[in-house]
């Protein structure tokens, strides 16, 4: 059975977007089973079409930023995703989150699951590596 | 011995496919690599021509965790040359 490995991100910036991508579709390619649980903040990054911005001042950067990955031929956010899916990359949403930031179900990316706390911990017990992005 | 034994040509890998992924930065040729991978069969050998320098750590580390063989990696520049044997 493939190794696990668990992220949580909590904060929902688009550095924040990008980094556990990147990380879960290299582990997904490496054979690792990859799951990670969206909190807090970082809920807003499940949420279809999800369009994050630089943390802070840096917002207006956002786009200079998407351009300049672009040249260096860096895959784009929505890319990056559709990646993930491919590579069985598996998204969870918490649910007191859900209800503390108004978000519904039916807005969350296709194949997120809603968890609780203590069903994603269950899952980074087994884990080989849990990583937080925030 | 003849000196012409040891050239680069001579010494060069048998390779079933080549992989290109010149251009593109971390974590694009790990992910295009395990990929290609699938596509192809046990004991067959792919070349992946890369050029982010990450590549030279991260290759390495795909191999061993993957349980492929890194047969030899070649350098000529920037570019890396990594030929896989598939497990």
């Amino acid at each position: 059975m493939a190794e696990k490995f668990c992220m949580v991100v909590a904060e929902g910036s688009f550095d924040k977007a990008m980094m556990p991508l990147m990380m879960g579709n290299t582990a997904a390619s490496m054979g690792m089973e990859v799951h990670i649980f969206y909190t807090f903040f970082g809920l807003k990054l499940l949420k279809k079409n999800a369009k994050p911005k630089l943390p802070g001042m840096m917002r207006f950067f956002t786009g200079m930023m998407a351009g300049k990955m672009k040249k260096l031929n860096i895959p784009s956010l929505d890319e990056m995703m559709k990646q993930a899916k491919e590579l069985g990359v598996k998204f969870y949403a918490c649910s007191t989150s859900m209800s503390m930031m108004g978000i519904k179900e039916s807005e969350l990316i296709d194949g997120a699951k809603v968890l609780g706390a203590s069903a994603f911990l269950n899952m980074a017990f087994d884990s080989k590596l849990t990583l937080f992005i925030g | 011995m003849h000196g012409s034994d040891n050239t680069a040509e001579e010494m060069s890998v048998e390779k079933n496919a080549t992989l290109d992924a010149k251009g593109l930065m971390c974590p694009m040729p790990i992910v295009n690599l395990a990929k290609k991978v699938k596509e192809m069969k046990s004991g067959q050998i792919l070349e992946l021509i890369a050029d982010d320098v990450g590549a030279k750590e991260d290759v390495p580390a795909w191999c061993s965790r993957t349980g492929n063989t890194l047969l030899s990696v070649e350098e000529e520049g920037k570019i890396l040359r990594f030929y896989i044997k598939l497990k």
